[in-house]
């Protein structure tokens, strides 16, 4: 019954309940494109920065990931096989990684040399897409190796050059060997464009003098978000000595980004929607100074203040939950378009690198549940909180000035 | 009045080292296995918790300068080889034939394997300039002298002590301390013996002290000072000559 009156009483000035109605919609469902859009940001450089270098999620030996430790291998051949039968595990990429000195024709520099089995690495990141010149590395790679751009400048080499590469090996005798460039590329993290090599796994299996042994096994899983779950479900099942690390321990800025995500999204939701509830605060004032007579008669002939609030705030409740309903809507609608279509930027912008991810010069949303109701729900809430004051001041009316008054 | 200053400072700065110039001391000590000139047979043994591996070398040198060392043996690396001149290090690798100049963000790395770095070979021999140094104490035995850098001085280290035999004027122990004070490496010196007139610790041993149980043994089998080198010796197509 009370519903049905605050329900009738909402529709009597149409007028300017679908203006203050229309002003909910567009925020909340405007709101919900922008955290789309935002998301979708996050998640092109969550994607640039794992899948660039590091995985989803990587084992090694315990420690290794702090001080990459030559001696910190991993011997069991096997393993890369069992994790990618996981059914989690898109696939898995052995590694071996060695530091040292890699030179050209007269220039040396310092270098990361990665020996990786190129048909695995290449479904677990996205390195060897990135070539600017020359060919992927082949699957028997020989000697070959895929060489940083920045490095590749330095060094004055492009493919078909010779390097020469030296380091301490495990035996301590001095591993040095001649590399020839089969291409390179170019990743605009320039952290890995002017210091890693891509080589053969074996090749530097056999330099370091550690056969058949890698430092690391990366990863690719289904859902990149998830990875810190399935990082805790694998730990329990490996060897002891392994662990495992999401990519929020490899890149903790990463990690810091997405908190940061997470709270600026909190303040710009909290910046709109306090304009937004001053806007309903103002139309149910006016409202209830409007109807003051009425209140007075509806508390003349017996109706209890209390009720009279209970219907104010029904009435607000009300415009609330339609507003979400299409907003919700709406904003809904719109993200899936952005996910679906999205808009290219690049003829304005260029990539930025930041966090070690890389923003891509696109709009593009990405659906995240928080992204909706985490806006429809404090819609909600500064909706209610919006009427509860002029619900108050109607409900503390007195009936006979009430009634008086004109 | 300008020339009695001038006076006052010459007389005053003798007296200034207790008689003894510390600079002068350390400058021996540091370029102890030169001499004018010299050429040596040596052993280095690196012992480090994964493998322990001994190298048979021959060096030689001119001045503080010029250094050229080349590995005879183990067979695998023999030919291997570094050359330094002033402040530039090469390195020879026979296996690739390939010269390699060490560029200067590598400088810190370990020189054959070992505990001894690349910067210990160059600036080594420029400690007695780049550093300041005191007496710390003195006892019948030894004397103990403090470097420390001098302000606009490039230098690895923040401290070095020196412990240094009177009699013989050989040093018995270097420390070496980082930015922060610690000391983070150790070099004893034993095996004195007397070469052409002076005397000379044969054995080196090198402790990091942040790798506990790992060392660098150097030892010199065969020592002479006062060859017939010309700095022409020095180059880098000699380096490749194996």
């Amino acid at each position: 019954m009370l519903i049905a009156i605050a329900y009738r009483n909402l529709w009597r000035n149409r007028r300017r309940t679908l203006l203050t109605l229309s002003a909910m919609v567009v925020s909340s469902s405007l709101l919900i494109l922008a955290l789309g859009v935002f998301s979708g940001m996050l998640e092109d450089m969550l994607a640039s920065a794992t899948e660039q270098y590091h995985g989803h999620l990587v084992v090694s030996k315990s420690g290794y990931q702090d001080n990459h430790d030559l001696y910190a291998t991993i011997r069991d051949e096997k393993l890369p096989v069992m994790l990618e039968n996981r059914p989690e595990v898109v696939a898995a990429s052995p590694r071996l990684r060695a530091y040292g000195l890699l030179s050209g024709r007269d220039i040396s520099r310092p270098a990361e040399l990665l020996g990786i089995d190129p048909e695995r690495e290449e479904k677990v990141t996205t390195l060897m897409a990135h070539l600017v010149a020359g060919r992927p590395l082949p699957s028997a790679a020989g000697n070959g190796a895929l060489i940083g751009s920045g490095l590749a400048r330095r060094l004055g080499v492009g493919p078909g050059d010779q390097l020469v590469f030296v380091t301490g090996a495990a035996d301590g005798s001095i591993g040095n060997d001649l590399l020839r460039v089969t291409g390179i590329f170019s990743t605009g993290d320039s952290g890995h464009d002017n210091g890693l090599v891509l080589v053969g796994l074996p090749w530097l299996q056999q330099l370091l003098v550690l056969p058949g042994q890698v430092h690391e096994i990366a990863m690719r899983v289904n859902d990149p978000m998830a990875a810190a779950g399935i990082a805790d479900r694998l730990a329990a099942e490996l060897p002891p000595g392994l662990d495992v690390f999401d990519w929020g321990d490899l890149l903790p800025e990463m990690r810091e980004a997405v908190a940061s995500f997470d709270v600026s999204r909190m303040i710009v939701v909290l910046i709109l929607y306090a304009a937004t509830g001053l806007g309903i605060l103002n139309t149910f004032f006016m409202a209830v100074m409007e109807r003051t007579r009425e209140f007075g008669i509806l508390m003349a002939i017996g109706m209890r203040p209390r009720t009279v609030r209970a219907m104010v705030l029904l009435e607000t409740l009300q415009l609330g939950l339609l507003a979400l309903l299409l907003g919700g809507a709406i904003g809904l609608l719109m993200t899936w378009l952005m996910q679906r279509f999205g808009i290219d930027l690049s003829g304005q912008i260029t990539p930025v690198t930041y966090a070690g991810g890389t923003i891509l010069p696109r709009l593009h949303a990405a659906f995240d549940p928080v992204n909706v109701w985490m806006p429809c729900g404090l819609l909600l809430v500064v909706c209610m909180v919006a009427g509860y004051l002029p619900a108050r001041r109607a409900a503390k009316l007195q009936p006979v000035a009430a009634i008086r008054e004109e | 009045m300008r020339y009695f200053v001038i006076l006052l400072l010459l007389f005053c700065a003798p007296a200034y080292g207790f008689g003894l110039d510390l600079r002068q001391l350390v400058r021996g000590v540091e370029d102890q296995y030169m001499g004018a000139s010299s050429t040596a047979r040596m052993t280095m043994r690196v012992s480090t918790v994964h493998w322990q591996r001994s190298t048979e070398m021959d060096a030689w040198s001119l001045g503080r300068n010029h250094f050229l060392v080349r590995i005879r043996e183990p067979a695998r690396e023999r030919g291997v080889a570094t050359l330094k001149v002033g402040r530039e290090v090469w390195n020879y690798l026979p296996k690739v034939d390939r010269t390699i100049k060490i560029p200067p963000s590598m400088m810190g790395g370990a020189w054959m394997g070992s505990h001894i770095t690349n910067n210990d070979l160059v600036k080594a021999a420029h400690v007695d300039e780049d550093y300041d140094f005191t007496l710390l104490s003195e006892d019948e035995i030894s004397w103990t002298v403090e470097g420390t850098p001098k302000p606009d001085a490039a230098v690895i280290w923040g401290k070095i002590i020196y412990h240094i035999e009177k009699q013989r004027r050989v040093p018995q122990q270097i420390s070496y301390f980082d930015e922060d004070m610690i000391e983070v490496r150790r070099i004893s010196f034993d095996r004195v013996k007397k070469i052409d007139g002076r005397f000379i610790p044969l054995r080196m041993s090198v402790h990091p002290l942040e790798k506990p149980g790992e060392k660098t043994i150097l030892e010199y089998r065969e020592l002479d000072f006062n060859m017939d080198l010309t700095p022409a010796f020095f180059s880098l197509r000699n380096l490749k000559r194996h």
